[in-house]
């Protein structure tokens, strides 16, 4: 039997016990081992804002605020999507991948913001640390919703974070003023919550009183030049005006940590993200290693021009070296002929003439150069296709013509404008014009100020012109113009809808 | 199966040399399978290897060669005139400028004209394929081996060779494969059993070249450089053969230990402890011209490695009794099973120096350097009783009642109970059919039994949280948070798909099987059926939910829906001819499933979508496919699994008032478009008029197989048949032999639509082709040869996909169970010659 018991021994060697079969998380985080301390606060916060950086998204900001507009047309063989908003084909819009995606990411910022209004008031890290969280938190929840409203109007709203199945769908807004309520509230949370604190990527008190005036200003005019759906809306167009002109106001005269850019082109200077105008900024750099991280948004507006280095005059004798591009959005020239004369922002940051680094002309437009470019994308130390090219989302001068639009001919929105048209080489604005005249002096200004940075499409829209001023929408009635639809995959799947 | 081991999916029997295969069993009904639980859901393969003879020293040499060659033509542009006449054609229809004009375009790429290409002033007419594949490629494997025993030992070695060049240039495969058994019998009742199968490979993978690439462009430009289209020309075959690195090494060890003791003689105790273990490094160097990752970070390079391992440890003890008629046997089983993967990937960008491509990672920009690691687990345990009985050696009973538990599923759902159970009744010993003179064999069998399916990744109960980095005022810094990457969509792959969303409640997927059957055998036992019906009926459905766009997520694991299959299966063996010096035998299969999807859930719950015309309930299946715009499969109650979904297509619109009147407006009402068609009759085209326009499940499948002997020769033939089952051709339109028959105002075709870039494609059933075929899967001869003191020598041919008959348009119509045909190349015809010497 002595045998018996080794055998018995070698048995129990050969046969492995487990019992206990719970699943022990391998390598990532979750809400179990998160959100306890300042620094895990800070990973969530960018966590969040890193949303706005995939090329889903940043991308988008400009095919949906510029393609679809009068400034430009795209490239000749670029992608369906692109022709479809450029060629306002409604009928493929529910199914256009570049909505789909801002509709898509927007949601996503949206879920990362919510976890941290939800989770952090009640975590351990030491109450004076929350509130920039949380105020951060509620502006990114705005800019998000805002985002969406304006170009999809009605939405589904979620407000908590979605961590369970049943929290996956949520029901449309009942109107217009349920969506622009919770943007005003999160807002004006921000802008309590928050301090003036300028860092590159990131937004701070200024940034959320800029969004509440250009929320403001969006409803306002909206609602004064009938666009459907915000004509029903219960707020006064004066009040929201003055609103905005209020919010815009406590940026232009009551901080001194931005202002005015004396000039022009060092506005756009890619290696000064921290330059006064720059109130919030979409952060990438080209020392990434994945596009979101750093971007390829240069390639977007530059020509190609033989695949080779490029230099772009600086008009005083010193040169700007860049990539060369895919030639994606390309400037009508019947926008370009728009510009008066002597406006740089036509004859400097629009370019016709490129040189190579002797300074010898290699192309020029018309030549080898197939449009007027702009030069608010150029890294001068660009790896490659890597470069740190950034979407402009928030400028001081964009806050300074909010401030005039809203509060009308006075002498500081006279002095807004008059400051930005002498920068841009251009003589003062007509003086004494009326209320609606100086709205619309202000409104051309924006076209001009801020091409190519993604706004034009909703200075179309929320004055109602979409299909009056581009002659591919001219079939379209108000309605089809003033938003786009809802995702077709969204309306399927969201059951709540 | 392999010798008790519990391989995986069979694709997985790359570390099997079939040189060591002594036999081949197919377990399908749920009772047979149950011993092996939810591994054996889908049906068990069970081989055994080879064990020598006693008393014997055996020695044996193994050969074989494999030639490769394509079933068919490639069916790519020969004439480049014609391809850029039909280009610009298409982008003119389309309201673009003509690309090929003799001008340098947008993106930089000089498009020749069309007076250039057809004067042969721009005289390149490339032929890629002749230069990415291979004319013949060659495969070689050489087996030596050794076998002995004795009373008490017994053990088997053998190794392998076996290289193999693909059909691409330069894409190898090599392996060198030991195997080592030994059993010993230590005591009279104590067998010990040892082996260990060793696997060295090396691959030099080059296999995703453009064979496709335009005709137009040439391989070298003047100086003899590459010819690239522009900096972004990422797809040149052989710029890429010749600069980029992209080598991978495998080791894999299959180890098994067995111990059986029989304890008392109606007692034994049988315990085994399987180990698999397998490694890799992939060796990867994207360099700074020709390829993008290169061309983006200038130059990439990568070390890849993998580490696998799985353990599983099982002890049964058996009790057998016979007392007079009565048979009686049961078994106690315990099994626990372990995987764990782990993954570490190494980066670095930014060289200054190529020429070590990825040897020293140090050198390249330190700052960009790139890590990843990552580690999944997951454990199986499972407790077994079965219980035989057999009365006269006629009346078979067995009942199997085993509980899982797996580590995948959500706390209170881990474990779940999977009872079988079945009888059979052996009818030829009884001595009323044994008069009846007609049966040589003749049994019944009714099976029932449950198991259940874990097959999903590890952690999806879990919450799961994203990493990322963000340039934060200036620095970076790492970011968390909601949302992880579980996969990737849209062209080449640049769009995320994101999940981590828990779901606490998963839990086992099961499925009820009932199985009838009878085998008999009559004439002499020359012939020989076996017929069985089924039904499964698989209820709590694992399954990856698509989630709202305003989720915030894009994926989720739930269970959700019942599908019934059920079927028959019937086999036809015949002895047609049996003589001493001739033998033919044929086997035929037929085999018919039918499923049905009975349930989605709660629709409200389950987000099912409506049908509007016939109030059919679905969801989507699978991912959706950019050249449509949406999902083509689905999942819809009542209807079988992943039918396809979408328009109705009455030929080509032939005037704008014929596509008016069909319900079509602006581009789509146009001549040479499609003409969907109104199924609802409202007098617009639109998502409301699509329905079920396809089911990729086959109707039957039908196989027959015919061997013949005569005297030391030998051939069999094996015919494969599908048929009835629809396949989505994404290239109906989009290949050289259909596209120059499109519509046009001198053609006006019914047949295809007119050539229009960027045209939105709505999926219809113009995509839907017939997939039935048949092919000749094998066909195999063979001479064995007696040779002095007991040599034998057997040399062998072997063709495999012989030939194939089908009406479908694209290569090959054997496509996955979604239907979907993506083109690609031709399946490829193999020749095998080989020699087989033992002694």
């Amino acid at each position: 039997m002595k045998f018996q018991k080794y055998i018995l021994v070698l048995f129990g060697l050969l046969t492995i016990n487990a019992c206990d079969l719970s699943e022990e998380p391998y390598g990532f985080y979750s809400e179990d081992n998160f959100y306890n301390t300042v620094e895990d606060a800070e990973a969530a916060i960018t966590y969040a804002y890193d949303a706005l950086t995939f090329l889903e998204y940043s991308r988008t900001v400009f095919l949906l605020g510029d393609m679809p507009s009068d400034e430009c047309n795209p490239k000749a063989d670029e992608g369906a999507d692109a022709q479809d908003l450029s060629n306002w084909k409604v009928a493929n819009f529910s199914t256009n991948r570049s909505l789909v995606n801002f509709f898509k990411y927007a949601y996503i910022a949206i879920n990362r913001t919510n976890a941290i209004l939800d989770v952090i008031p009640n975590s351990t890290i030491e109450e004076s640390a929350k509130g920039k969280y949380l105020g951060e938190a509620h502006f990114l929840r705005a800019w998000s919703y805002f985002n969406l409203v304006r170009n999809f109007g009605k939405v589904p709203l979620h407000t908590s974070f979605v961590g369970t199945l049943d929290q996956t769908s949520a029901p449309l807004a009942t109107d217009l003023d349920q969506v622009y309520d919770l943007i005003l509230a999160d807002c004006k949370k921000a802008i309590e919550l928050l301090e003036v604190n300028r860092a590159t990527g990131r937004a701070d008190k200024v940034a959320a009183q800029a969004l509440a005036a250009k929320v403001y200003l969006h409803m306002a005019s909206s609602k004064n030049h009938n666009v459907p759906q915000y004509n029903s809306s219960r707020r006064e167009v004066n009040t929201m005006y003055d609103s905005a002109a209020y919010f815009a106001n406590e940026v232009i005269s009551n901080q001194n940590t931005y202002a005015f850019d004396d000039n022009l082109l060092d506005i756009y200077d890619v290696d000064q993200p921290r330059g006064p105008e720059h109130i919030f900024l979409m952060s990438m750099d080209r020392s990434g290693t994945i596009e979101g991280d750093y971007s390829k948004i240069s390639k977007l507006f530059i020509p190609y021009i033989a695949g080779s280095a490029i230099y772009l005059d600086n008009g005083n004798g010193t040169f700007t070296e860049s990539h060369d591009g895919w030639s994606v959005f390309q400037t009508k020239e019947s926008f370009y002929e728009t510009f008066d004369d002597s406006d740089k922002r036509g004859s400097e940051l629009l370019i016709s003439v490129v040189y190579d680094k002797s300074g010898e002309e290699i192309a020029t437009y018309p030549g080898a150069i197939p449009y007027r470019f702009t030069r608010k994308y150029v890294d001068p130390h660009y790896i490659q296709d890597k470069t740190s090219t950034k979407p402009f989302l928030i400028r001081f001068s964009e806050v300074a013509m909010i401030y005039a639009e809203a509060a009308g001919p006075n002498a500081k929105a006279y002095e807004m404008i008059n400051f930005i048209r002498n920068r841009a080489g251009l003589g003062d604005l007509i003086p004494g014009l009326s209320n609606e005249d100086f709205r619309e002096a202000v409104w051309n200004e924006r076209s001009w100020e801020l091409m190519y940075e993604g706004n034009r499409m909703y200075d179309l829209r929320r004055f109602n012109r979409v299909n009056k001023l581009i002659d591919e929408a001219a079939e379209l009635t108000d309605e089809q113009v003033a938003f786009y639809p809802l995702p077709q995959i969204e309306i399927d799947l969201n059951q709540a809808l | 199966m392999v010798n008790g081991f519990p391989l995986g999916d069979a694709g997985e029997l790359k570390q099997i040399n079939p040189a060591d295969i002594a036999s081949v069993e197919v377990l399908k009904d749920a009772s047979a399978s149950a011993i092996y639980g939810s591994r054996g859901a889908n049906g068990v393969i069970i081989i055994t290897t080879k064990k020598a003879k006693q008393g014997e020293t055996t020695f044996g040499i193994r050969q074989q060669m494999t030639i490769s060659e394509f079933t068919s033509e490639l069916n790519l542009w020969r004439d480049p005139t014609l391809l850029a006449e039909l280009h610009n054609e298409g982008r003119a229809n389309g309201g673009f400028e003509p690309i090929f004009i003799g001008e340098v375009s947008p993106s930089g790429i000089y498009y020749p004209s069309i007076e250039e290409l057809s004067s042969g002033e721009w005289p390149h007419n490339t032929q890629w394929d002749q230069i990415v594949f291979r004319d013949a490629p060659i495969s070689n494997n050489t087996t030596f081996s050794v076998a002995s025993s004795n009373e008490r030992t017994n053990f088997n070695l053998s190794a392998s060779y076996f290289t193999d060049k693909g059909i691409q240039i330069e894409d190898d495969y090599s392996k060198i494969n030991t195997n080592f058994s030994i059993s010993h019998r230590v005591l009279d009742n104590l067998k010990i059993t040892f082996s260990n199968i060793l696997t060295k490979g090396k691959r030099n993978a080059n296999g995703d070249l453009a064979f496709w690439r335009s005709p137009i462009w040439p391989v070298y430009d003047e100086t003899g450089d590459y010819y690239l289209l522009n900096s972004m020309d990422f797809d040149h075959p052989v710029a890429i053969t010749k600069n980029r690195k992209n080598e991978s090494k495998t080791l894999d060890l299959l180890s098994f230990l067995d111990v059986e003791w029989e304890v008392i003689p109606s007692v034994t105790i049988n315990s085994r402890l399987n180990f698999k273990y397998g490694t890799s490094i992939n060796d990867v160097y994207q360099p700074k011209r020709y390829t993008q990752p290169g061309e983006f970070n200038n130059g990439a390079a990568y070390i890849n490695n993998w580490q696998g391992s799985t353990v599983v440890s099982e002890t049964f003890a058996n009790y057998r009794k016979v007392f007079g008629k009565h048979d009686f046997g049961s078994t106690l089983g315990y099994s626990y099973q372990n995987d764990e993967s782990r993954t570490s990937n190494l980066g670095a960008f930014d060289f200054v120096n190529e020429t070590l491509n990825n040897e020293n990672l140090g050198a390249g920009n330190l700052e960009l350097n790139r890590v990843s690691n990552g580690l999944v687990a997951s454990e199986l345990v499972s407790g077994i009783f079965r219980f035989n009985y057999t009365y006269d050696e006629k009346y078979l009973m067995t009942f199997t009642s085993r509980a899982d538990g797996s580590s995948k599923f959500g706390q209170n759902n881990k474990w779940a109970f999977f009872p079988s159970g079945a009888l059979s009744w052996k009818a030829h010993e009884e001595g009323f059919v044994r008069e009846m003179n007609v049966f040589d064999q003749l049994k019944f069998r009714l099976s029932y039994g449950i198991s259940g399916n874990q097959g999903i990744s590890p952690y999806q109960t879990l919450s799961r949280y994203g990493v990322s980095n963000y340039f934060n005022n200036g620095n970076w810094i790492t970011s968390i948070g909601p949302g992880i990457e579980v996969g990737r969509t849209g062209q080449s792959g640049i769009e995320v798909l994101w999940g981590g969303i828990p779901n606490p409640d998963l839990k086992w997927e099961t499925t009820a099987q009932i199985d009838a059957g009878v085998d008999f055998s009559l004439f002499d036992s020359k012939l020989n059926v076996t017929f069985d019906y089924y039904q499964k009926n698989t209820d709590d459905l694992l399954q990856e939910r698509i989630l709202a766009l305003s989720s915030g997520y894009d994926r989720m694991w739930i269970n959700n829906g019942s599908i019934i299959n059920r079927g028959i299966e019937l086999t036809v063996g015949s002895d047609l001819i049996q003589t001493k010096d001739l033998n033919l035998n044929a086997t035929l299969i037929y085999f018919q499933n039918r499923n049905e999807v009975t349930s989605l859930g709660n629709p409200q719950e389950s987000g099912l979508i409506t049908d509007p015309n016939t109030g059919m309930q679905f969801q989507y299946s699978g991912n959706s496919i950019e050249q449509f715009r949406g999902f083509p499969n689905l999942l819809a109650v009542g209807q079988p699994v992943n039918v396809f979904y979408g328009y109705k297509v009455d030929g080509i619109i032939q005037s704008l008032e014929e596509g008016v009147l069909t319900g079509l407006d602006g581009d789509l009402a146009q001549p040479g478009e499609f003409k969907y068609v109104d199924i609802n009759g409202d007098g617009s085209v639109d998502e409301n008029d699509r329905t079920i326009i396809g089911n990729p499940n086959p109707d039957f499948l039908a196989s027959l197989n015919l061997a013949l002997t005569y005297k030391k020769f030998d051939i069999s033939i094996f015919l494969n048949g599908v048929f009835g089952n629809d396949v989505l051709n994404t290239h109906a339109f989009d290949q050289p032999s259909i596209t120059p028959f499109r519509w046009t105002l001198d053609n006006p075709t019914n047949m295809y639509p007119s050539l229009k870039d960027g045209r939105q494609v709505k999926f219809s059933d113009w995509w839907i082709e017939d997939g039935s075929f048949v092919r000749i899967q094998n066909l195999n001869m063979g001479y064995n040869f007696d040779l002095p003191k007991s040599m034998r020598l057997r040399i062998s041919m072997n063709a495999s996909n012989l030939f194939t008959f089908s009406k479908f348009n694209g290569y090959d119509p054997e496509v996955g169970t979604d239907g979907r045909y993506w083109g690609g190349y031709p399946r490829l015809r193999q020749w095998t010659a080989g020699l087989n010497l033992t002694f």
